[in-house]
């Protein structure tokens, strides 16, 4: 391993941020201003990175509001907003393999189907406590990552997209097959009331904190990752996988590493699900749409960022609801259309754009269409 | 024995029908690099025209044709309009836009058709010929195996014989030098995805004669299309054929001998290994497996 100042000069343009990031822990709106810093030792103290303590503030600002809101809702609306918390969580785990790392993992549900398959296994069978059962979700969820990654990982573009999509239908087929374990296509219930209760059901109340805080949890861990080294290594793999390997990237163990940390948070969140949902099948916790809808969060909110993910969950999720409720029949049809107009204009997403239009003055979503055309 | 050689003979037979459901998809991606989410909505739109067809009493061999013509226009004017718009973009995003047209197409189909299977009637596809040791062969499935085979063959055709087949594979190759060279980019990937809709389209036609089809299954197309072009290899108009071929025999044979649904499972760990051991595909050229994207 080369120096921070090393790995970090592969990737052009985010030089400076290594040094504006070594002290403090900028988060995605920070980092983005970091980078107009000038590139010397007295960039550590420039106006901008002294106001390094702003997302933090926001967030936990952002976090307390959260807890605020819970007292105004009535129990549906507490339902609707922890599946928002679900998702933003969901997409920041993806964003670490497929935003930072550039992966297109297709097959991400496999993590959080493993994760509520293993919390209904360890509580029906094993009558384990559900804060148990938990972190055991994320860890063998974690193990799958790294041994599906090993072999995987070495995969590039469509291939790495095509190859994790069938290891996640194949690992469906797997569980439906396993009758005495997962109790096969016919599902698997939860004991939540009574003598078999490891831990009582936590109840809609109960459900919002527990989303909200692994969503926290996901949006912490993908902030500390950004600014730390194995961020900056995370995004010269990005750009050039060869060129970060030449200056001292151990590019398989970064990948598989960022692999399993991704499907540790995406199990966590599938034990939460499976908890919630109390009787769960093969055909629900690995659906593949769990999987798109990660990724059409990410890159509508902004791939590679730390704001972006919550943003497109938020959004994504919130616009959908908001169809269901007035377009019943019509609402996937609708936002299939909003789909493709979301990609054409802003494919490199809002939060992106966002900050090149504001450093640019210039407002033009027609540009995106200007580059990428053919 | 002959329970073996029943297997075969209808693996063969599903392997001819999954080759020609794969066969455009497998073409859009070698030339063009884009993965097309949208191709299993494309097969059950051409199954739906036909199946519309077939009621007011066109034979659904002719209403293929018909199937096969409109889904050409209409993936024409989608890589023209839409697709083209993003063909430089990180995969992702033509993933996406695939995947926008799929939720549109599917349900839209929905609202029109709704959810209920369908299936279109003849009077002689579902009889069977019967070959020693009781085996039989469907009708319908043996002539939706001849199509896929006449399809494969024509498209090796075009592609070797024709200056339009020629320009779709330099295209392919390299795109800067086949527009230096004079050939409209922009035309040649509106035609290759046009052919590839009409294929499916076609395949469309073929799914419904021999089954039962709902736009639920827009889904399941889509992924044997990824399993088998993956399987035969891209850059290669026989790969789609030998992939279909390949897994439909490795499905019907592990039916025979796996319990449950397990058989499943098998079709998706072949496509992990082939990509592990071989990414090129079976006959595919290395080239297109090498192809670093961005």
């Amino acid at each position: 391993m080369t120096s921070e100042r090393g790995e970090a000069a592969a990737v052009p343009g985010l030089t400076r941020r290594a040094d504006a990031g070594r002290d403090e822990v900028p988060d995605g709106g920070a980092a983005r201003h970091g980078g107009k810093a000038p590139p010397s030792a007295a960039s550590t103290r420039s106006p901008v990175t002294q106001r390094a303590w702003l997302p933090w503030a926001v967030g936990g600002l952002v976090l307390a509001a959260c807890f605020g809101l819970q007292s105004q809702l009535y129990a549906g609306q507490e339902r609707t907003v922890a599946t928002v918390f679900m998702f933003v969580g969901l997409a920041q785990a993806w964003n670490l393999i497929g935003g930072y790392t550039g992966y297109a993992c297709f097959g991400q549900v496999v993590f959080f189907g493993l994760g509520g398959y293993t919390t209904a296994a360890l509580m029906a069978h094993a009558h384990v406590s559900f804060w148990l059962a938990l972190p055991a979700s994320g860890l063998l969820a974690a193990i799958w990552a790294a041994l599906i990654g090993l072999p995987l990982l070495p995969l590039k573009g469509h291939y790495f997209a095509v190859a994790t999509l069938g290891v996640a239908e194949g690992t469906r087929e797997v569980v439906t097959n396993l009758p005495s374990l997962t109790g096969g296509g016919a599902g698997i219930s939860i004991p939540t009331v009574g003598a078999d209760a490891t831990t009582g059901y936590l109840g809609n109340d109960g459900f919002y904190v527990l989303f909200l805080l692994l969503a926290a949890v996901s949006v912490l861990v993908v902030a500390i990752v950004s600014a730390s080294k194995l961020g900056f290594a995370l995004r010269a793999i990005n750009q050039d996988e060869d060129a970060a390997a030449s200056l001292g990237v151990h590019t398989t163990r970064t990948k598989v590493s960022v692999f399993a940390l991704s499907g540790f948070l995406t199990g966590l969140l599938g034990a939460a699900y499976g908890f919630q949902q109390v009787t769960i099948f093969p055909a629900r916790l690995f659906d593949v749409n769990f999987t798109v809808l990660m990724v059409i969060m990410v890159i509508i909110g902004g791939s590679g960022t730390v704001v972006g993910p919550v943003i497109g969950a938020a959004f994504l999720q919130f616009v959908s609801e908001y169809l269901r409720q007035h377009f019943t029949e019509a609402h996937p049809f609708i936002l299939g259309a909003i789909v493709i107009v979301a990609v054409i204009l802003l494919p490199q997403g809002v939060v992106s754009y966002a900050g090149s239009a504001w450093r640019n003055r210039d407002f033009s979503l027609l540009d995106n269409i200007r580059k990428y055309r053919l | 024995m002959s329970q073996f050689f029943q297997a075969t003979i209808y693996g063969l037979l599903q392997g001819g029908l999954l080759a020609l459901i794969a066969a455009g998809f497998s073409l859009v991606w070698g030339v063009m690099n884009v993965v097309n989410l949208a191709h299993g909505a494309f097969v059950l739109v051409g199954a739906y025209l036909a199946w519309e067809l077939s009621r007011v009493g066109v034979d659904p061999f002719l209403g293929m044709l018909v199937a096969a013509l409109a889904l050409f226009a209409a993936g024409y004017a989608i890589q023209r309009l839409l697709v083209n718009l993003v063909v430089n973009a990180p995969v992702f995003i033509t993933l996406l836009l695939t995947f926008g047209l799929e939720l549109l197409l599917v349900n839209g189909l929905i609202l029109l058709f709704s959810a209920d299977y369908r299936s279109i009637r003849t009077s002689y596809a579902s009889r069977s010929l019967v070959l020693a040791g009781d085996v039989r062969v469907p009708v319908g499935r043996l002539l939706a195996f001849a199509v896929a085979i006449g399809i494969t063959l024509a498209l090796v055709a075009l592609v070797r014989r024709t200056r339009t087949g020629l320009a779709i594979m330099a295209t392919g190759m390299d795109r800067g030098a086949a527009r230096l060279m004079g050939i409209r980019a922009r035309h040649v990937y509106a035609l290759t995805f046009g052919i590839g809709a009409a294929i499916a389209g076609a395949a469309g036609a073929m799914v419904g004669t021999v089954d039962t089809f709902s736009p639920a299954d827009a889904g399941r197309f889509t992924l044997f299309s990824f399993v088998v072009a993956v399987l035969g290899g891209l850059g290669n108009m026989y790969g789609a054929l030998l992939g279909g071929l390949v897994l439909g025999l490795v499905e019907a044979w592990g039916s025979q001998y796996l319990p449950g649904t397990l058989v499943n499972a098998v079709a998706f760990a072949v496509l992990v290994a082939v990509l592990i051991v071989r990414p090129s595909g079976l006959i595919g050229r290395a080239h297109y497996a090498a192809r670093v994207e961005v």
